[in-house]
């Protein structure tokens, strides 16, 4: 598609500080959720189950890659990454980072997120729910490393646990 | 009201629960149960519970929670709270101090102090072990410079020793120098017994050389002699200059005769040298006197022995000088060894 209409840009989110000089640059999680799930229902009725959670992985993996570069570019030690990761998910009110596993020669992780933006507080559906996160986990590890890493969500607050957990291998 | 039939099943049933929490083997379910699908849940999910938090009672926290639900998912926090602390403390070994536990109450406290601790024990042990290393390098250079200085002054103290010893122009001990070996050598003659030869020479007419071509010039004809008698001699045998053109030879375990020939050979070699100068050539002779005659004496101090043994040699050499000069005389004989004619005409005095 050469004449895309929506390519990323940060310039596209505006000027938040000036736009919303009396609301500020926070919202409600109930909003944030509330739009996700609606993007959820419609267009799992155009594309189906399947294509509606490949297109949330994608937008997070494109949001983790932007997110990374936007914000970590500099920092070459990887626990100088994870640390500074933690802080502005924690700042930012995404969730609360922590890890349980890395062995960065072998490029493995195991990693937990409480709190999770996305699907804390949750009615148990009985599935993992969070493409979109994993999608932006493996963005970030990607724009980070330079390396493909494919991650997948092993525990979820949507399958009865206050925590969800991710494991993450690199792709060789 | 319950009948008694379901009161005896719920106390069966209660009571098959508690055995599940509080056992320590789980009961089985009686057999009349087993078709009840619920309870087979149930006693499955509490026995993988059991096995659950036995494992990780033992430190195993890689077993998977069983329970989905408030249990399960409070175990789960648990669980995920105690990996990523290890993998924290993995961290604080690996020297990464910034890690600080949030989420266990009082112990997160702990962790948290113990970690900024060592953090804080470490930094001064490196600012210790830093100052250590400083002061050490400065003893180490305090310790050199002294060294150097130590060198220094050692290397001072032996040229101001040489000084002392020797004679500037010629390099050969000087008189009093001399005095102190001789008389050191005298008493080892006399003590036991062996012979000791003294040779004394003077240039002759060495005033003329002076007036002629120049104090300087003098000067270097004192230095060619000098070095011929060192060519000349053995290393046990001790010269030294012992006035203005006078040079004086000790000559341990030699006899006045054989003394007599280190003269002569020396005289030989004085008078084939010559000394090129602006002004022209310089040939110069000198007249020797040789003598053993040491004489011991309990009565007399060792310097006026030495004065003696000396003033023995000086009879012979003026001797020589008598004789015509340019030849060896022997104390006793008189009787000068090798006699040449002199191309100098000279006073009659010495000289």
């Amino acid at each position: 598609m050469s004449d895309r209409k929506y390519k990323f840009s940060w310039d596209l989110l505006g000027d938040i500080v000036k736009g919303r000089p009396n609301l500020g640059l926070n919202t409600s999680i109930e909003v944030y959720r509330l739009m996700q799930f609606s993007f959820r229902d419609v267009i799992e009725r155009h594309v189906g189950t399947e294509q509606t959670d490949q297109i949330f992985f994608e937008a997070g993996k494109l949001a983790g890659s932007e997110f990374c570069q936007k914000l970590f570019a500099n920092i070459k030690d990887f626990n100088e990454f994870i640390k500074s990761l933690q802080e502005t998910l924690r700042d930012m009110g995404i969730g609360i980072l922590r890890i349980e596993e890395a062995d960065m020669e072998k490029g493995t992780l195991v990693l937990t997120v409480s709190e999770d933006l996305d699907c804390s507080g949750l009615p148990e559906l009985g599935y993992q729910n969070c493409t979109y996160d994993e999608g932006f986990i493996a963005g970030l590890l990607e724009s980070y490393t330079g390396s493909p890493f494919k991650v997948k969500e092993i525990d979820c607050w949507c399958t009865g646990d206050r925590t969800c957990r991710f494991t993450a291998e690199i792709v060789k | 009201m319950p009948c008694d039939k379901d009161h005896r099943i719920a106390e069966e049933l209660a009571g098959l629960l508690l055995d599940m929490l509080l056992r320590p083997e789980p009961p089985e379910i009686p057999e009349r149960y087993g078709a009840v699908d619920s309870l087979q849940t149930l006693h499955s999910s509490l026995l993988e519970l059991r096995n659950f938090l036995h494992a990780a009672s033992n430190g195993d926290l890689s077993g998977r929670v069983p329970l989905p639900g408030y249990l399960g998912g409070t175990l789960k926090t648990l669980q995920a709270n105690l990996r990523h602390m290890t993998w924290q403390t993995k961290m604080v070994a690996s020297g990464d101090f910034s890690q600080r536990v949030e989420f266990m109450g009082e112990f997160s406290e702990s962790f948290n102090a113990m970690v900024l601790q060592l953090d804080q024990t470490l930094q001064e042990l490196v600012a210790k072990k830093t100052a250590l290393t400083q002061a050490n390098e400065e003893l180490h250079k305090e310790i050199s410079m002294r060294k150097e200085t130590e060198a220094a002054l050692r290397k001072s103290q032996e040229e101001m020793r040489r000084l002392a010893m020797t004679d500037a122009l010629t390099g050969l001990y000087n008189r009093r120098h001399f005095n102190r070996v001789a008389e050191e050598e005298i008493g080892r003659a006399l003590r036991y017994k062996r012979p000791l030869s003294v040779m004394l020479f003077d240039i002759d007419y060495f005033k003329r050389v002076n007036d002629t071509f120049g104090h300087n010039s003098g000067d270097r004809v004192l230095a060619m002699l000098a070095r011929i008698t060192r060519e000349v001699l053995r290393s046990t045998e001790i010269p030294a200059r012992y006035g203005g053109e006078e040079f004086i030879v000790l000559l341990p375990e030699t006899s006045a005769p054989a003394a007599a020939e280190v003269a002569e050979r020396l005289r030989g070699k004085i008078e084939e040298a010559v000394l090129q100068t602006e002004r022209g050539p310089i040939a110069v002779t000198a007249s020797f006197g040789v003598s053993d005659a040491l004489e011991h004496s309990d009565a007399k101090p060792g310097e006026q022995i030495l004065s003696e043994f000396v003033s023995s040699a000086d009879r012979a050499m003026y001797a020589s000088k008598d004789a015509g000069r340019n030849r060896v005389t022997v104390f006793g004989t008189e009787e000068p060894r090798c006699s040449e004619s002199l191309d100098y005409s000279v006073d009659a005095s010495h000289g």
